[in-house]
């Protein structure tokens, strides 16, 4: 299938896709409840989509196209009450949060669709190791050559959003003492990681994209899981790193400051993206994963490292003044009292030693869902 | 010089014999373990009814106490599964579970009279088939880790007639004490206060019981252990004192769940002990057929069989699109509702053992149904799986 061309959007839009987990209240552990959820939620218009994901135990929700931030967590916010109450209806529970605290993989149930059950015979058990759950962050570009030059552009603040969304620090029942241990999940993958440094999009499509299909390795973007990757359909760029949050309020907020932050990258003022910004990625990538925002961020450039806290802290004032024109200074704010109070892993490891059981911790993630104090 | 040996080593011997016969029935023909202890248990009927010397009836009675126990554990562990909050965020949930338990009452109480039941007998036996019996559920959705609307709602229908059951056995029990002697304190005792004091109990094992387990901060295997002896401690009480252990362990489960504490968790089966106690309790329902007046309630046997299928059935299928349920699994559901028998010659048992000797013919219909209710696992094995819920035996 050759690759769609690259659609019209409007720039800096965005559209966020959450993957929540489906929760037993008896048992605390996931439940393959999705095939009755969206029975139930067909029967009523739903703000945004829902779908179903890999497993039975999962679910996708996804907004429409907003501007800004407060209609895009007005649609969260309703959204997520539309899924508790159809949930409330069917006893089953629903949850943000990477990872689910103690499920055991083998148990998971891979969904009766001819895509998953293809995935499930190619990638064995890595494919029921994937129930984790993440935030897709969608931003329209105008054209497809400044999608690739946002692409890399972000390379370099990737850390942020692995830092300020993780929410995965345990997983199979132990902490791993990864803030997002997901994200070791999704590079297992052969085509996860970063996407090729090239810029212009026919060179993109000409001298690798369709040489990757002529090997018969992939058949369309689907088959890469890299962290930012070009969806041509929607005319944007996918932001993939983020792990679910507990809250809707953050993933709005996430995903605002991602839109500012396209939208300060766009005027210029960082030096031009290059393949050499990539030497430290993975080193940053796993700092973030495992120490959060106390972990080390390399300027490639400069030779530097500071704390991935201090960074984001001086990224939201270069931001800030196109966060005011966007409509999504409350996001800022939101950001601001992540680097001041921690990340969800932070809170679900004070939620862990208060009562020093990983069900306390599901049972957390559920209330912080629901919009419960 | 053999017989005494032998003697102490039937009861140990066969209870070895059931668990191996469930691990391989298990492994090679997929059957649910407590079928094959539930056919150990009527080969020993067979086998005591053709020979009185290789097994004692008095040995069999050992088995008593122990499969109560067993019973407590599993009417608690259907409590403390059932979620207040589901009932009432899903009125239709509810009002169907009353609604199917009130119209197999009616249903049931039809049939028997349409077979010359008197009212009294036609009273009960509409009781005990009102109830699902958690007896043959919990073990196979244990057994499967079955999750998911059939698994879930089959409980909460189970865990709601259930109660309904007991509440209108004991009011008639009240009612047969009252016509036949006369005696209103009588009455009034198998009755009222039976059913007050044993909730009562429940309630207040309920309430303190978590509260221990706070105050120990016993993690899910102390816990376990905790619950095991609360709820052994409530049938022994329950027992000495002529109450209703059923309701109490019932109701224990049911409000220990209401202020549970997420680290307190019972484990599921009560683990190694429940595994244990749950081939006992199987080898002494099946022990307990009666065959000489086996075929005397078959007609009426099989009536019941049928009217409560189709009664529940239609009762959850009416109710399945309004409770937010697919016909397909509200119907699979209605299935899942069928087994009675283990719930119904317990209920009785213990109303013997209060000395309420009415219970006879009752019993030898029971033993018919629960021939029947051996299937009922396979079937309800084959309902989880084929409704997709069943996380082993795929």
């Amino acid at each position: 299938m050759p690759l769609q061309p690259f659609s019209k959007s409007s720039p800096l839009s965005m559209g966020v896709e959450l993957e929540l987990q489906l929760i037993d209240p008896h048992s605390l552990d996931l439940t393959g409840a999705a095939d009755d959820l969206l029975h139930l939620l067909e029967r009523k218009p739903f703000p945004g989509d829902v779908k179903p994901e890999m497993t039975q135990s999962m679910i996708e929700i996804s907004t429409d196209v907003h501007n800004d931030y407060d209609s895009l967590l007005a649609q969260l916010r309703e959204s997520r009450d539309t899924l508790v109450a159809a949930g409330d209806k069917l006893n089953v529970r629903l949850a943000g949060g990477g990872t689910h605290a103690f499920q055991h993989w083998s148990e998971q149930a891979i969904v009766d669709k001819p895509r998953y059950q293809q995935l499930s015979e190619l990638y064995g058990y890595l494919a029921k190791q994937f129930t984790v759950f993440g935030q897709h962050v969608h931003i329209g570009c105008e054209s497809a050559n400044s999608a690739l030059f946002l692409l890399h552009s972000l390379n370099r603040y990737l850390p942020h959003f692995i830092a300020l969304s993780a929410s995965s620090p345990y997983s199979q029942g132990e902490d791993t003492l990864f803030d997002s241990s997901r994200l070791n999940s999704v590079f297992a993958f052969p085509l996860s990681g970063r996407a090729p440094f090239v810029l212009d999009w026919g060179s993109f499509e000409d001298g690798y994209f369709r040489k990757m299909e002529a090997t018969g390795v992939v058949s369309s973007m689907k088959d890469f899981y890299w962290d930012i990757r070009p969806k041509p359909e929607f005319g944007t760029i996918e932001l993939r790193v983020c792990d679910t949050p507990l809250t809707v309020e953050r993933a709005a907020a996430l995903a605002c400051y991602l839109q500012a932050l396209c939208s300060y990258l766009l005027t210029c003022s960082d030096p031009a993206p290059s393949e050499d910004d990539y030497l430290v990625y993975n080193f940053n990538r796993f700092q973030a994963c495992r120490f959060g925002l106390d972990g080390l961020i390399v300027d490639p450039r400069s030779n530097r490292s500071q704390p991935i806290r201090e960074d984001i802290l001086q990224t939201l004032d270069k931001v800030q003044i196109h966060a005011g024109r966007l409509g999504c200074r409350p996001a800022l704010d939101e950001i601001r009292r992540i680097l001041a109070e921690g990340n969800h892993a932070s809170d679900l490891r004070r939620q862990y030693a208060k009562c020093r059981n990983v069900k306390g911790v599901v049972d957390a993630a559920i209330d912080a869902f629901r919009g419960k104090d | 010089m053999l017989q005494p040996i032998w003697g102490d080593l039937a009861i140990p011997f066969t209870l070895l014999v059931a668990w191996l016969l469930g691990e391989l029935g298990q492994r090679h023909l997929s059957l649910p373990r407590i079928t094959s202890y539930g056919i150990v248990g009527i080969a020993i009927a067979i086998i005591t009814h053709v020979s009185k010397t290789l097994f004692q009836v008095d040995d069999l009675w050992s088995l008593t106490l122990l499969s109560q126990v067993a019973f407590g554990l599993l009417l608690f562990e259907l409590g403390y599964r059932i979620n207040f909050a589901w009932l009432r965020h899903n009125p239709w949930l509810t009002l169907s579970a009353l609604v199917e338990s009130a119209a197999t009452f009616a249903a049931v109480f039809c049939v028997a009279r349409f077979f010359e039941l008197a009212p009294v007998p036609a009273l009960l036996l509409s009781a005990l088939a009102t109830a699902t019996s958690p007896l043959t559920l919990l073990p196979v959705i244990n057994e499967l880790r079955s999750s998911g609307q059939i698994t879930e709602r089959t409980l909460h229908h189970s865990a709601i007639n259930c109660v309904i059951a007991i509440i209108v056995f004991n009011a008639v029990v009240g009612y047969w004490v009252l016509a036949n002697a006369g005696d209103i304190f009588n009455a009034a005792w198998n009755s009222l206060i039976v059913l007050f004091v044993s909730a009562g109990l429940g309630v207040l094992f309920g309430v303190i019981l978590p509260r221990l387990l706070d105050l120990a901060d016993a993690d899910e295997k102390q816990s376990t252990i905790a619950f095991a002896l609360a709820v052994t401690g409530l049938i022994l009480v329950t027992h000495s004192l002529h109450f209703s252990p059923v309701l109490a362990t019932l109701l224990f489960g049911l409000i220990a769940r209401h202020y549970r504490n997420v680290r307190h968790q019972a484990q599921p089966n009560f683990g190694v002990l429940g595994g244990v106690l749950i081939i006992v309790l199987f080898v002494h329902l099946g022990s307990r057929l009666q065959f000489d007046t086996l075929l005397s309630g078959a007609l009426l046997a099989a009536s019941v069989l049928l009217v409560r299928f189709v009664v529940k059935g239609a009762s959850l299928l009416a109710f399945a699109r309004l409770s937010g349920l697919s016909l397909k699994k509200g119907a699979l559901s209605g299935a899942a509702l069928m087994p009675m028998a283990g719930f119904g010659i317990l209920l009785l048992e213990l109303a013997a053992q209060r000395g309420l000797a009415f219970t006879d013919t009752l019993a030898s219909m029971c033993g018919l149904l629960l021939i029947v209710d051996l299937v009922g696992p396979i079937i309800l094995r084959r309902i989880l799986i084929i409704g997709g819920e069943a996380s082993k035996g795929n």
